[in-house]
Parts: C-alpha cells; structure tokens; sequence
C-alpha cells in the first residue's frame, strides 16, 4: 500500500453497486424482477398500440377495428377542431400565428435577457397586442372575430398569460399589503386574500360571467372573457401572494436593517432586497401555482368557453368518432404535458440559477 | 456632506432617553455624548441594553422619552431627518446582513447607485477603493455565501465605507466569527479608528477597547454603569458591577 491509495475516497464498483441496490436480499431480487417485467410489459403496450398497430391518417379511419391499436385517424381528420375550436375555418392561420406569439413572449419572458420591468412591460404588451389584433381583427383588413368564437389551443394559452400576467404583479400587492405595519392595511389585505381563497375557483368565475352584468354598469362590464379572465387573475393572485410572503417571511430581519442603514427606501429595500430573495425562498410553490393554473383554465368550459379539453369533447363528439375518445385525450394530454413539463423544467432551472453562492 | 459638517457640533448626543419593549425598561434615561472623531466602546453583559443604544442611534429601533441628536439633527418621526441621518450613519452588525444574491462588488454597489445616485462605473470605482482597503479586492465578483466569516465581516465594513459615513456603529461585530478570524476584522477596525473615524462599538474585545477607545462605557439593566478612559476603566474600576464584569470576562 502506498500512501497515494489513502487520497481518494474508496471507490464501489458499478456492477457492485447495482447489486447491492436491487439484488441484495431474496426478496429484493423478487421485487426488483417483478418491477422490471410490470415496467417492460406496460410500455411493450403501449408502443405496440400507439406505434406500431397505429393507423395515421383520416381516410383509413375504417382499418382501425381490425388494426386493433391507436387510431390517430380522428387526430388527423379533427385536430383543427381541437386546436382551433369554433373559430371560423378559413381564418385558423390567424389563431396559429397568434398561439406562437403568445408563446414566443412566454418563453421570452423567461430568459434572464429579459429581466427589467422596461423590457418585460415592452415585450408582453406587443405580445398581447399582436394576439388581440389577430385573434380579435377589425383592422388592416382582418375580418372580426369577437372572443365568443375563441377556442382550443390559442383560448387555453391566451387565459394563462392574461391570469399569469395580471396575477403576478396583483399577488405582490397583495403579499407586501399583508405585511404593512399598518394593522388596517395589513387587515384590509388579509380579509381580500382569505375571502377570494376561501371561495371555489367555480364560483368566481359564475360570479364573473353570469351576475356581475347584473351589478357592474354597462361600460365597465367588458367582455365575459375579460371578466372571467380578472375573476381568474385575483384567485390566482391571492395564492400566489401567499406563496409570496412565505418567501418574505423566510428573509432574516437584518436583511432589511441592513438595507435600512444604507438609506435605501421602502420600494428600493422591497425590490432589490425583498423580493429577490422571497422568490428564491419560494420558487417551488410559486412555479406550482402556475402549473396548477394552467391546468385549471379548463374549468372555463363551463362558463361556456372552448378551451382545448372542451374542443377536444367536441372532436370525437360526432358520428363515427365518437369511440375513438382515448386518442383524443392521449393527444391533449401530451399537449398539457409539454406545456406543464416546460414549466417545471424551467422552474428547476431557476432554482439552480438563483441557488448560486447560497451553497 | 464632509465639509457643510461643524466639528463643534457633537457626533451623537442622548439625553434621558428611555425606552421600552412592552412591559421591559430597556433603556433608562441615558446620557451620553460622543464628540467627532471620538470612538467609543460599549460593554456589558447581555441583555444590558447596549445593542439597543446604538439600533436607536440609526433609529433601527425607537425610543420613547428623550432626545437623540445625530450631527446635529433631531431623530423624531420626521422622514426626511430619519433618512439624512441614516446615510451619514453606518452599521455593522453582528450577523454581516450582507445581502446573499448579490456579489461582493454589488453589495458595496447597490446604495451607492440607488441612493448616492452614481454612475456604476463611478460606483463600482469606489466600491473597489474600500474592498482593497478591508483587503478583500480578489472577492469582489463572488457571492456572501462563498466567504469566510471574517471576509464577509470585511465586506460589510466596506459596504458601509461606501456611504462615506461620518458614524460607524459597531453591533458586536466579531461575536458571531470563529476565533482565528476575529483579529482580521479587528485589524480592520483599528486602521479606520486611527484615520479618525468617529466609532461606538459594542463589543467583548477588551484589548481593543485598551487600544483605540476614547472612553469605554459599561452599561448593566438598561443604564450606563460607569464610563472612563480605557486605562482607568479597565485598571481601576470604580463601581462593584464593573469589577464583577470584568473579572468575568478578564479570568481566562
């Protein structure tokens, strides 16, 4: 033994490793096949009757019985209705171009690059406008469309960046007015945010569509959209505040009097001090809150918006589609999964990022 | 700010202040002065009193009875005299408070932009010009949570440096540090007491007091104790509490 064998760490073997982790008792042997087999037999399925017992296209819709895997045919004839709900055929590239829009700002928006309230205002109110122009038209010669005909894909994205992006700066608000020294203000936040928290999201957004007409003069009313849309924005900001002063909680008194000594002001202490560090402090329930949103924007369905999920209903609703729900579902499944996976996957880089030199 | 400052007019001067949390007498009618350029040290035992005199003196916390005069200007609930005195008064506190997300270099930076309203260029100048003095300038670029206590120490004095204070308070700056970095910040502490910065430490560091204090003040429940020269305080104490303390602190 020379004394260079004592300056690493001893080193266990791969194969030894794996042994020791799956296969080191009787009964761990036995879990671990079982496992394995479940596993394997479970995607063998799945590929055979997604992949390859599959039928792709429309026209061969009537092969699928016999083909006795997926039948992707009713993807192929109907996504146009998944994607575009009851927006007028022949405008549908407007709606397309319009998703990218919002889509390209969402991602955008999440590049550091990006990150002053200068760029970040310029950048989503060009993409708000640009979506509004070409979803709504009534100019250079586009037809109008008004947002009752909105639907799909482009309905889905457009209610999450509106609720994401009116929801954020309120939940601020909202978390600072909770912690003023002032026992009033402090109250007045506290009551708001219980009350819109302690309401299911079903009843804001009844209250939003059906009864507020009833009690807001005519000018102020808007479309239901919009005011399904601010129902929406105000119970995800009084989670989201929540989420938000957790993470300011979190933040050590002295923080603050250091800055306090330095002679900052309250809104210099709030958003170069506070801020950043509650959300680092509460980023993974902050990104929770936009992935649980963006699930939620279904439920617009029932106040009577096409969304994707209620589309996707109505493409496997008619004829012979009608048995062919599961492809349906699969595929807007996977389209929610590619969103909230993004998400998370961008809330995991963060975390890294905003992690740096807190050890 | 430097030259409109009368060296006639005293650093910080308390008269009968009192303070209370709820029900508990923190402070009971303090007298004190301490005279430009002066440095003062505070000592006691804990729960004396002493922190919470030199938080009322950046108004961190505020009294209820009395007067406190910083350079001259009043602290009372007027905002503006509050935020005046605070940029000509630093702190350092015993936890550093520097702030985790930000560099080194944009610790020293950010009041210097946002409330001295330099250039960053100008302020990132100056930020380096106190850095190298707590001689710390190879860290500027890294962040509060790659340095030892004693160089995060070193940077929180460089960041309120960089104010251009004419008081620095000290809040037990070397208690909360591992004993061999200890002598690195006072190091540091002495240099700027010999430039002739106007200092009240509190602090436990008794051969520090011997060496740069003016006056050291004992304070015990809430009240000033006893307050003399370094030499006739430490040496000679008059008064049965001080003797008690010190030989506390003094029997290793």
């Amino acid at each position: 033994m020379t004394d260079a064998t004592y300056k690493l760490p001893p080193q266990t073997p791969f194969l030894r490793k794996i042994q020791n982790s799956l296969f080191s008792s009787p009964l761990n042997t036995l879990l671990s096949i079982a496992t394995a087999v479940f596993f394997i037999f479970i995607i063998v399925k799945f590929v055979d009757w997604a992949f390859l017992s599959s039928i792709w296209h429309a026209e061969d819709e009537p092969l699928c019985k016999e083909a006795g895997g997926a039948c992707w045919s009713v993807i192929d004839a109907r996504h146009r209705i998944i994607f575009f709900g009851l927006f007028p055929y022949e405008e549908h590239w407007r709606s397309t171009v319009a998703c990218a829009v919002m889509i390209t700002t969402i991602v955008a928006s999440c590049i550091p690059w990006f990150w002053s309230a200068a760029k970040l205002s310029t950048l989503w109110l060009l993409g708000f406008c640009t979506f509004y122009l070409l979803m709504h038209g009534g100019l250079f010669g586009l037809s109008v469309i008004t947002p009752e005909r909105w639907g799909g894909l482009a309905l889905t994205i457009f209610i999450f960046a509106a609720v994401s992006i009116i929801g954020m700066p309120l939940s601020i608000v909202l978390a600072l007015g909770r912690r003023s020294k002032l026992p009033v203000i402090a109250r007045l936040f506290g009551l708001f945010i219980d009350f819109f928290r302690s309401l299911p999201l079903l009843t804001i957004l009844f209250t939003a569509a059906v009864i507020t007409p009833f009690v807001l003069p005519g000018w102020l009313q808007g479309d239901k959209l919009y005011r399904v849309i601010v129902g929406f924005a105000i119970f995800f900001a009084c989670y989201q505040a929540e989420n938000i002063r957790a993470g300011l909680q979190a933040i050590p008194s002295g923080q603050d009097e250091a800055g306090l000594t330095l002679g900052l002001k309250y809104m210099q202490r709030v958003t170069r001090i506070q801020l950043p560090q509650a959300f680092r402090n509460s980023l993974p329930s902050i990104v929770n809150q936009f992935v649980i949103t963006f699930k939620e924007t279904s439920i617009v369905t029932i106040v009577g918006f096409f969304e994707i999920l209620a589309s996707g209903s109505a493409a496997f609703g008619t004829g012979k589609w009608t048995v062919y729900y599961i492809e349906v579902y699969v595929f807007i499944a996977t389209i929610y999964f590619i969103f909230v996976f993004s998400l998370s996957r961008y809330g995991a880089y963060l975390e890294r990022k905003l992690r740096v030199g807190h050890g | 700010m430097v030259d409109q400052v009368n060296s006639d007019i005293p650093a910080v001067t308390m008269e009968q202040v009192n303070k209370w949390f709820d029900d508990f007498h923190v402070l009971k009618d303090i007298n004190l002065q301490v005279a430009d350029g002066e440095k003062v040290v505070v000592c006691g035992p804990s729960g004396s009193g002493k922190s919470t005199l030199i938080r009322c003196i950046c108004k961190l916390e505020d009294h209820q009875r009395g007067t406190i005069k910083v350079l001259g200007t009043e602290l009372n609930d007027n905002v503006a005299n509050i935020d005046e005195i605070r940029r000509e008064v630093g702190m350092v506190f015993q936890q550093f408070n520097l702030f985790p997300h930000m560099t080194v270099l944009e610790n020293c930076t950010l009041a210097l932009t946002l409330v001295r309203k330099k250039s960053r260029k100008e302020a990132e100048a100056i930020a380096m010009q106190f850095l190298e003095k707590v001689r710390i300038p190879e860290q500027s670029a890294k962040y509060p949570g790659e340095l030892s206590g004693g160089q995060q120490q070193r940077v929180a004095i460089a960041r309120s440096l960089c104010m251009n204070p004419e008081i620095l308070l000290f809040d037990e700056p070397t208690s909360a540090l591992d004993p061999e970095m200890i002598s690195e910040v006072l190091d540091v502490m002495v240099a700027l007491a010999e430039e002739g910065m106007t200092m009240v430490c509190v602090t436990h560091e008794m051969g520090f007091a011997r060496r740069v204090a003016d006056r050291v003040i004992f304070m015990d429940q809430g009240e000033i104790v006893e307050q003399n020269s370094p030499h006739k305080f430490f040496d000679n104490p008059s008064n049965e509490r001080t003797k008690l303390f010190l030989s506390q602190i003094l029997q290793h």
